[in-house]
């Protein structure tokens, strides 16, 4: 008895000693010792290979000025917006967070990030990849500043290439070429493929981006209107069942879900001969491919000239809704995305950013494979597109995937999917 | 300890008087009768559950209440709007529907399966073979993995062509399904990684086994029970609370599925034809990611409705066969 | 029946003891085997190095033991200071969670008192409610008491009860014979005192359950912590872990490594917590027949 009664008391104890250290924690704060102002910076940059990148940028801050001190904290991808939702709610949010380039309108429109406008006028601006920037513009007001960006590109194997009869230096350039390629790259043996050319679900792109390319550049929604089921997208969908009937569903699945763990990756293992993905999965193969030969293009366009749009993400800082210190926060995210802090975070991470002097500076320092990479992705950055998710359909991909999904496992024709899907969206307008 | 064993001789002794006692005896000695010495000692045991729920509980359960009925979207917005929240899930939002009938697949299939499955490990690891506490061990470990790393673990042993689960079937020449890929195959998929963590179930059998005295089967056996007969007119009738609590809280439980789905499906995207778009992760994407919390809330209070409505009908039903050895049965 | 001659070897309750022994345990044996390849994989990518890790096809053994990726990984954070962090929070919420648990647990299951079937409904159905629609109202809660930041939002609700310990306890306990409490209520002990000498020693393998989910429970939450404390030191190994996961690229090898480290004192705790099992069923037996 009296053992128990002493255990809940020491643990109550210990309670209130765990709340009387954070409450000291807390004083504390809002300034740092020497007076400085707090600005407290939530990234989900933890890992060993960014977060030391990020912090010396925070360093170099701190130390080019006396006034505001940055204070960075990690938390888990996925979850830091979760917790910065709570936060706004509650009031105590951060001061700078990091945040998806696509959904920026949203949290304007729902008020969760501070209007940052009268911190930026038009020579700022013109420091960024317009495509970058209109996406943190809503209602004519920014709300968040471009931090960095992808793009995507094909990446093929030259050895490949050779084996096959192809010229190396001649990627395709249209989906006919594409096509013709692939099929000449494929390695059969008996009923199995030891390498497949190429399928266009695989990689870092989905049946949306062929739809869009083939839709010269028009994505599901279209300046505020509804573009889904276009005749165009409906040819690319069947384009895209053409593979697959090609390749067939067993082959097609085998792959996919051998590689679906994330580790391994085909393109690296040299199973699949063309493969589309985002820049930075060069370093993947300069790190774990070394015996690969590679070449980079940008994706084939629809048919000669129509274009070789990619479709395009990335990040922003921003100010969370009702933080502390909007204003130091703005001094901090104009150093963290001006040409220094860019170009370093763009060589030591490999990455696109969004700051065009940087991007060009970056390319200037590289040499070799990675400066090769790093020009194709920067010139492919002027073809990218980005598909912000628009304020009055803001899920709209939960109503477009599963039709698309229906479509590609052979439930539907691609036109009745299509039509499907976009009466589904058309329904969710408020 | 000691006075444990002095009360246990001396109730054997008073069992039959008690009845008549009780009242009087009990009760006369500080002045206040039974009844309200129990009132009070049992609001004082309860307490600190008290004073949790009208603290921590009850201020969030009701502002999600309230939230139901308006278009809270978390930061900015709540408005009234009645039952529009509640209209919209039946008449205009097609994928309520998928992710209702999504997550009652999984409560039906799931609940029997895991039950009997812990049931029964349970019952194996109770018996007296050499090396059983790391038996044990083994069985309890994947209940003890959480996380990301488990999800792609399975993601892996569930490949269709060279993962380990095909494989396997494929020694007992069955061409085993494409899983994770085929909208057919997902919910048996992620039944089967349920199964393979039943080690947290068995250990509640496991601790309720003990309380089974051994007595019992001894006399059994003279009377020349068989095991059947045993395990079916002796140990489950033994464990049938724990049944119950587990039925329950496993139907609960199923109906809240979420974090599997999430992680498999990309960030909730829900599988292959929306297969695995289930009811909270349908719930999930309303709130966190279109931030139409007073939808969610409303989902959330809907399901709350379905549940309560079983878990009373469960609690009816188990009266008829939960056996509280302590006489409580009412 | 009346078997009069001697009985064949194979007919002796010996025999027939060990058959079933041998039985179960092969197929414990197998069980385990379908358990442990999975963890298996676990362990093997832990040791590979990240480019056998991205090799094709993927290999069942490491082709070199790399145990320094388990202090690497380890070196990579401040994950000693996490570890303690996790203990300290773990700890109390089990010492928090048993005690409580099974005292309001008694108040359900024991004694009469008006009400107790209603506020008993009452505990079942915070159950049922998705805990994200409450989420963000208690961190607002909790913001308001100026918690955020500190360990009490992880740790203050298991000394105030959890719905389904507190159910699965009352379910143990109902099956202890009233005739004992009275009984002691006759010798004059108060509902504390049967609560402390009777009713815990008789529910101690409910108890190390309760413990070891408890224990578990805490030391695998990732959510709680991640949304209420705002310090990187303060945080925990589930948080830690989360740092190995790359937008772009995972580091597989450290994840592994560390998640295998993560798991051990909860399996070792596992292990010898057991025995109370045991011990708690010879109470149990002693007190019928």
């Amino acid at each position: 008895m009296k053992r128990g009664l002493a255990l809940i008391l020491v643990s109550f104890l210990l309670i209130g000693l765990l709340a009387g250290c954070s409450g000291e924690q807390k004083a504390e704060a809002e300034k740092t010792k020497d007076g400085k102002v707090i600005v407290n910076f939530w990234t989900f940059w933890g890992s060993e290979t960014r977060r030391p990148i990020i912090e010396k940028i925070i360093d170099d801050y701190n130390t080019s000025q006396d006034k505001v001190f940055v204070k960075h904290t990690f938390l888990p991808w996925g979850d830091i917006w979760t917790k910065n939702l709570a936060s706004v709610a509650a009031g105590n949010p951060a001061d700078v967070i990091i945040n998806d380039i696509n959904t920026v309108s949203q949290r304007a429109e729902n008020k969760q990030v501070e209007d940052l406008s009268k911190y930026v006028d038009d020579s700022f601006k013109q420091q960024f990849y317009p495509h970058l920037w209109e996406t943190v513009e809503y209602d004519g007001k920014a709300y968040a500043v471009p931090f960095n960006t992808d793009t995507r590109l094909l990446f093929y194997n030259k050895k490949a290439f050779k084996e096959a009869g192809l010229d190396p230096n001649k990627p395709p350039a249209t989906w006919a070429e594409l096509e013709e390629y692939a099929k000449k790259l494929d390695v059969k043996k008996g009923d199995n493929y030891e390498r497949i050319g190429f399928y266009p679900l695989w990689g870092s792109v989905g049946a949306s981006s062929w739809m869009t390319n083939a839709d010269s550049g028009k994505g599901f929604i279209d300046n505020g209107k509804l573009a889904i089921n276009t005749p165009k997208k409906v040819e690319a969908l069947e384009w895209i069942l053409g593979w697959k009937e090609r390749l067939g569903e067993n082959t097609v699945q085998a792959f996919q879900a051998e590689f679906g763990s994330e580790q391994a990756n085909p393109f690296i293992a040299e199973k699949v001969a063309m493969w589309v993905d985002v820049g930075t999965f060069y370093t993947q193969l300069r790190d774990y491919g070394q015996d690969i030969e590679f070449g980079v293009a940008p994706i084939p366009a629809y048919q000669e000239g129509t274009g070789n749009f990619a479709e395009g993400g990335g990040f922003v800082a921003e100010v969370p809704k009702g933080a502390k210190h909007p204003k130091e926060a703005m001094d901090f995210i104009k150093y963290l995305t001006g040409v220094d802090a860019q170009k370093y975070w763009a060589v030591k991470n490999y990455d696109n950013v969004a700051n065009k002097e940087a991007a060009e500076a970056t390319v200037d320092e590289l040499e070799g494979d990675d400066k090769t990479v790093y020009e194709a992705t920067v010139k492919n950055l002027e073809q990218t597109k980005m598909f912000p998710i628009p304020v009055d359909y803001p899920d709209y991909h939960s109503r477009i995937n599963p039709q698309v999904d229906n479509a590609l496992l052979g439930k539907m024709s691609p036109e009745d999917a299509l039509e499907e899907a976009e009466k589904d969206v058309s329904k969710m307008k408020k | 300890m000691k006075s444990t064993e002095s009360t246990l001789v001396h109730s054997e002794a008073s069992a039959k008087v008690m009845h008549e006692t009780k009242a009087s005896a009990a009760g006369k000695k500080k002045g206040l009768s039974r009844k309200a010495k129990d009132n009070l000692a049992g609001y004082l045991f309860i307490s600190p559950w008290i004073i949790g729920f009208i603290g921590l509980t009850l201020g969030p359960l009701l502002f999600s209440l309230a939230a139901s009925f308006t278009d809270y979207n978390i930061t900015s917005k709540m408005n009234f709007v009645g039952f529009e929240n509640f209209k919209r899930m039946f008449t205009m939002d097609d994928l309520f529907r998928t992710s209702l009938y999504n997550t009652l697949y999984y409560v039906v299939f799931s609940v029997p399966l895991t039950t009997a499955g812990a049931i029964l490990l349970g019952v194996l690891l109770n018996q007296k073979v050499k090396g059983m506490k790391v038996f044990r061990t083994i069985y309890y470990l994947p209940a003890v993995l959480s996380g990301v790393a488990v999800y792609f673990l399975w993601m892996q042993l569930l490949s269709p062509s060279t993962g380990l689960v095909n494989t396997m079937l494929g020694w007992f020449g069955i061409d085993g399904p494409a899983w994770l890929f085929d909208p057919e195959w997902t919910k048996p998929a992620l039944l089967l990684m349920k199964m393979w963590s039943v080690g947290g179930g068995m250990l509640l059998y496991l601790a309720s086994l003990q309380g089974v005295s051994p007595q019992m089967y001894e006399a059994a056996d003279i009377e020349g029970a068989s095991a059947w007969q045993k395990f079916f007119h002796i140990t489950l009738p033994m464990i049938s609370p724990i049944i119950f609590f587990d039925v329950i809280t496993s139907t609960i439980g199923s109906f809240q599925i979420f974090q599997e789905a999430y992680v498999m499906t990309e960030n909730g995207s829900g599988g292959p034809g929306n297969s695995l778009l289930f009811y909270n992760l349908h719930m999930w994407n309303n709130a966190f990611e279109v931030f139409n919390m007073g939808y969610a809330s409303a989902m959330a209070w809907l399901l709350f409705i379905i549940v309560m409505i079983l878990t009373v009908v469960n609690m009816k039903l188990g009266k008829r066969w939960v056996h509280y050895e302590g006489g409580d049965g009412k | 029946m009346s078997a009069v001659t001697e009985p064949k070897f194979y007919e002796t309750k010996k025999f027939k003891e060990n058959v079933k022994h041998t039985f179960v345990t092969l197929l414990l044996i197998a069980g385990s085997t379908l358990i442990l390849i999975p963890l298996w994989w676990m362990i093997s990518t832990s040791l590979k190095s990240p480019a056998e890790i991205a090799q094709y096809p993927p290999t069942l053994f490491p082709k070199e033991f790399n145990f320094s990726n388990y202090i690497e990984a380890w070196q990579t954070a401040p994950f000693t200071r996490w570890a303690l962090n996790t203990l300290l929070i773990a700890s109390l919420g089990t010492i928090g969670s048993v005690l409580v648990n099974s005292l309001v647990a008694y108040g359900f299951a024991k004694i009469r008192f008006e009400g107790r079937n209603t506020l008993f409904v009452i505990v079942l159905s915070t159950m049922l409610i998705p805990g994200f629609v409450t989420m963000v109202p208690q961190y607002i809660l909790f913001s308001k008491l100026g918690w955020v930041n500190t360990y009490l939002p992880l740790i203050v609700p298991a000394f105030l009860g959890s719905a389904f310990f507190i159910f699965l306890l009352r379910q143990f306990m109902m099956g202890i014979p009233n005739e004992l409490i009275e009984a002691a209520i006759l010798d004059g002990a108060g509902h504390l005192q049967i609560w402390w000498h009777i009713m815990l020693p008789l529910t101690k393998p409910a108890l190390v359950t309760v413990a070891i989910f408890s224990f578990n429970g805490a030391w695998n939450d990732l959510l709680g912590p991640l949304l209420y404390i705002n310090d990187e030191s303060m945080y925990t190994l589930q948080i830690g872990l989360q740092t190995f996961k790359g937008t772009v690229q995972t580091q597989w090898h450290y994840l592994m490594a560390m998640s295998v480290t993560v798991l051990l004192p909860v399996v070792l705790l596992f292990f010898f917590f057991q025995r109370y099992f045991i011990e708690g069923s010879n109470i149990a037996s002693g007190t019928k027949g």
